[in-house]
């Protein structure tokens, strides 16, 4: 699994970050950082929700 | 109810509050109702979650720009005025539009103006707290989002009652009894159009710490807005940012007041209040529909639409799926989780809903431990609208108590 951001769409709503905090982290700018760009199988339930929940859908995952 | 009752276009069956029965029938019946119309040429009705997801989320077969997102039909010319609102626009457009405008509302931003915005909801509660009786939508609930957007822009403390005045004779365009002319709201708009112009180049001269300085000289592909971008914007933020948070503060407190067993809990434990939010948004989203144009002949759930054909999310109905909530006509606060669509989803999901949960959760708070035990003190009176879920007057009463500073 790998966890592609588009950063045009990206709004910094910082639903994933709650969702898998793990894995995302919106800094104090405003600024999406993927912490794990391709996180282990133990953390991919809570991407998933991650990129469902995306308001914007910025999100996307690669095989 | 027969299903041949059902006729979305009634506004009167609206000031009653939503038609749930209708939405429960068209969910699980026909779920992409054709709703036929005397004054245009009908539209399909979503009344199901996950349809409407999909619709939100495929802005190229489902557009807002081919005919706007009202249901009523345009002509070409008045097209060309409402495309210059983002709500009307498509990608890439929209897109680029909104690239320069959501600097102003992302959460780190909005999270600056949570204390001012505290302090404006304890101001207003001041101003009513000793007097034990009030009319809510213009004592309280119309208070504190003029004040914010406002603020948020850089409208002059001196200017706001002049734009909020200007926002709402633009808006009330079904309810008789704001029935304005088209020449009051030519009037309006050209107001309107004159005040953003006034600002923009004050602003244009002298940028300070404001979206008005944001937007005026920001640049969308290198080029800056034209006057009839930047005051189109400002109208729509003027408008959106009025309107809507307004209605869901009227609605939030009548809901309030009609679950007395839901207030108690709130007022117990105020760490509910952030859900009580978001149950609030659900169970009452302040906008009642958008439409969107289909661009090609598709299928939606199973059913077959034509190019041309209008598709109209009602998002009451989609807040109540039986499919994503369970018991979905109870008023649960500790609801979780509550993935609700009353922000919309996708390319045109709510520029302020980061800004609007502030204000809820701030004004609400505020209400809810300082005036516990508010009721009504006359009847709820709605606005006569399909599109918005307004009330128009709410007049309650409450225990007087002292003001906080």
């Amino acid at each position: 699994m790998k966890i592609k951001v588009d950063y045009d769409l990206c709004e910094a709503n910082a639903i994933c970050m709650r969702e898998s905090p793990k894995v995302f982290e919106v800094d104090d700018d405003d600024n999406l950082q993927v912490l794990v760009e391709e996180p282990g199988e133990e953390l991919h339930a809570s991407v998933r929700e991650a990129v469902r929940l995306c308001p914007r859908q910025a999100l996307k995952l690669e095989d | 109810m027969l299903p041949g009752d059902i006729n979305l276009n009634d506004l009167f069956v609206f000031d009653d509050g939503i038609p749930h029965d209708w939405f429960r029938w068209m969910r699980a019946n026909d779920p992409l109702r054709w709703q036929s119309e005397t004054e245009g040429a009908g539209y399909w009705c979503v009344s199901r979650y996950d349809d409407a997801v999909a619709v939100s989320r495929d802005n190229v077969l489902f557009s807002s720009s081919a005919g706007g997102t009202n249901i009523f039909e345009v002509g070409e010319e008045q097209l060309v005025v409402l495309r210059a609102l983002m709500l009307n626009m498509d990608p890439p457009d929209h897109s680029k539009y909104r690239r320069l405008v959501n600097k102003g509302f992302t959460p780190a931003r909005v999270a600056n103006l949570r204390s001012g915005i505290v302090d404006m909801s304890r101001e207003i509660v001041d101003r009513i707290a000793e007097r034990g009786e009030c009319e809510f939508v213009d004592d309280v609930a119309s208070q504190l989002p003029m004040m914010s957007i406002c603020d948020m822009l850089g409208v002059p403390v001196e200017d706001r009652r002049h734009v909020y005045d200007l926002s709402n004779t633009l808006i009330g365009f079904d309810d008789p009894e704001f029935q304005v002319s088209d020449e009051d709201r030519m009037n309006a708009s050209v107001g309107m159009f004159e005040y953003a112009q006034k600002l923009g180049d004050a602003r244009r001269a002298n940028p300070v710490d404001d979206l008005v300085s944001v937007l005026v000289n920001g640049e969308v592909d290198g080029e800056k807005l034209n006057d009839l971008e930047f005051n189109s914007f400002f109208l729509l933020i003027a408008l959106a940012g009025n309107e809507t948070t307004r209605t869901v503060t009227s609605q939030a407190m009548r809901l309030l007041i009609e679950h007395p067993d839901q207030r108690a809990l709130l007022v117990d434990d105020p760490s509910l209040l952030t859900g009580a939010v978001e149950e609030i948004l659900r169970y009452n989203p302040a906008v009642i529909y958008f439409r969107r144009t289909a661009t090609a002949d598709t299928q939606l759930g199973g059913q077959a639409i034509k190019k041309g054909e209008k598709v109209v999310i009602w998002y009451p109905s989609i807040n109540r799926d039986e499919s994503m909530f369970d018991d979905p006509d109870t008023f649960d606060i500790r609801r979780s989780p509550n993935e609700h669509l009353a922000f919309g989803v996708g390319e045109h999901f709510c520029l302020g809903a980061n800004l609007a949960r502030v204000q809820l959760n701030a004004i609400l708070g505020e209400l809810v431990s300082r005036l516990p035990d508010m009721e009504f003190a006359g009847p709820v009176r709605r606005l006569h609208s399909n599109f918005i879920d307004g009330i128009k007057e709410m007049r309650l009463s409450f225990t007087p108590q002292g003001k906080a500073t």
